[in-house]
């Protein structure tokens, strides 16, 4: 039973890849959940803090914005991995069906069957086709959010590290302040990390 | 490639055995397709696993033409014998499948629209291929609770899927069974462990003995035939089975 012979290879691994990614995006999401009540929580403070710290209570501001549209772009990674599962696992079947299918044998004198059989097995490229067609589609759109998320990441970065230094004003407040805006650069590292891990993934890099 | 043998021949109406495929994998269990056919219609009995679909659909072709297979006819729900299904339905969309109503709602896995199917009730029902009537026979726990077999009157061939099964050596691949001391040592195991249920066996014995029966024909190994298939019903009879081993 040769476990290497089972290497998966294409729809197979683009599935296998398609899982990886999707567990990628399931934490992120998760870290961007956490964002979005560390925005809230740095509002709140900011608002204790009152006038020693407006700066920082602007930026607050922004960047509970931001975690808002980077859920969103998660949201949308989210149905877009879906549908790239949906597609993957409709082309595993019909490549099979169609194998099977390639493999009947009919005598040349039985022309109506043959024909019946070819129609069949057409049937069934076009259908591998359109399903080709979409993945390559999703893949392409998923592409373009991920880049997406990756600038607003960098600029979820920019308003961390701005926060950073508006803490320093926060008079009696800088204390909690800088460490609420510490808090919020790591959280945006790790993102940035694991969207550019979602970057490299083999199935986005792809040609199709 | 399978090959097929007529096994029964009375004008159009034919029973055509579909067994034996060299090509078959080692790890696949080799089965017995039947294909009854009646005024230019064909009623497919167990018609096999998905990936053997080729070879029974290429010996088929080679003798009937497949889209005039309007029936298939599942003794139960195992995927030995219906897996394949999704690909028949694709030379003939509005195929019947006649099945346990216990497997109608578990076969649409393999492919199908509800109107596909036919559920067959726990008595049993008579079908009609073109006019010839074939009695779907209760063998339920045989070994699958929803279990049928398929009785032809006219050509007195009873189809009885799994009963009867015999997995044969390489070297005893004949059609029929030649001799039945050394035929049934290789059902033997397979009885005891696939079959479950005494009280089941017990009717089913009667009620088949009182059947006029010539061909006894299996899903997997040898067809029973003449004084082999009462033989056969009564070291059925006798067999102690619902064992795990000996
Ligand atoms: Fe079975
Ligand atoms: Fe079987």
């Amino acid at each position: 039973m040769g476990a290497a012979a089972a290497e998966p290879a294409g729809p197979a691994l683009d599935l296998l890849h398609i899982v990886r990614i999707n567990e990628e995006i399931k934490r992120v999401v998760a870290v961007a959940f956490r964002i979005n009540i560390m925005a809230l929580n740095a509002i709140f403070l900011a608002k204790r803090a009152g006038s020693a710290a407006r700066g920082f209570g602007v930026l607050s501001n922004e960047l509970r914005n931001f975690s808002g549209q980077l859920r969103e772009t998660m949201q949308s990674l989210d149905s877009l991995i879906h549908a790239a599962v949906g597609e993957v696992s409709s082309l595993l079947l019909e490549s099979r069906y169609a194998g099977i299918l390639s493999r009947v044998e009919v005598a040349a004198d039985r022309g109506r069957v043959r024909s019946r059989v070819s129609a069949a097995l057409a049937a069934r490229e076009a259908r591998l086709g359109a399903h080709r067609t979409r993945l390559a589609g999703l893949r392409r759109e998923l592409r373009s959010t991920i880049d997406d998320a990756a600038q607003l990441v960098d600029l979820g970065g920019v308003l961390a590290k701005s926060a950073k230094i508006e803490a320093a004003y926060g008079a009696a407040f800088a204390g909690p302040l800088a460490q609420v805006s510490g808090e919020f650069d790591g959280i945006v590292r790790e993102i940035h990390d694991s969207l550019g891990a979602l970057q490299k993934s083999g199935f986005l890099r792809t040609r199709s | 490639m399978k090959t097929t043998q007529i096994i029964h021949e009375d004008g159009d109406h034919q029973w055509l055995a579909i067994v034996r495929d060299p090509a078959r994998p080692a790890h696949l269990i080799d089965t017995n397709e039947y294909l009854v056919t009646h005024g230019g219609q064909g009623m497919l009995l167990d018609p096999g696993g998905v990936e053997i679909f080729p070879a029974v659909f290429s010996a088929v072709a080679a003798r009937f033409d497949p889209a005039a297979i309007g029936e298939v006819f599942a003794s139960h729900q195992d995927p030995d014998v219906i897996s394949s299904l999704a690909l028949w339905l694709e030379f003939n969309p509005a195929l019947r499948c006649h099945v346990s109503w216990m497997w109608s709602a578990f076969i649409p896995h393999f492919g199908g629209q509800p109107s596909n199917f036919n559920a067959l009730p726990d008595e049993g029902a008579t079908l009609s291929l073109a006019g010839l009537p074939l009695q779907a026979v209760p063998a339920h726990y045989l070994h699958s609770s929803g279990n049928f077999n398929l009785y032809d009157r006219q050509a007195r061939i009873l189809y009885s899927g799994d009963i009867g099964a015999a997995l044969l050596p390489a070297d005893a691949q004949g059609l029929y069974v030649e001799d039945f001391a050394s035929h049934i040592r290789h059902a033997e195991g397979f009885h005891r462990r696939w079959m479950g249920s005494t009280e089941a066996k017990r009717s089913w014995c009667e009620r088949v003995a009182a059947l006029d029966i010539d061909l006894l024909c299996p899903q997997h190994g040898a067809i029973y035939r003449g004084e082999d298939v009462h033989r056969f019903i009564d070291w059925f009879d006798g067999l102690q089975i619902g064992v795990l081993r000996g």
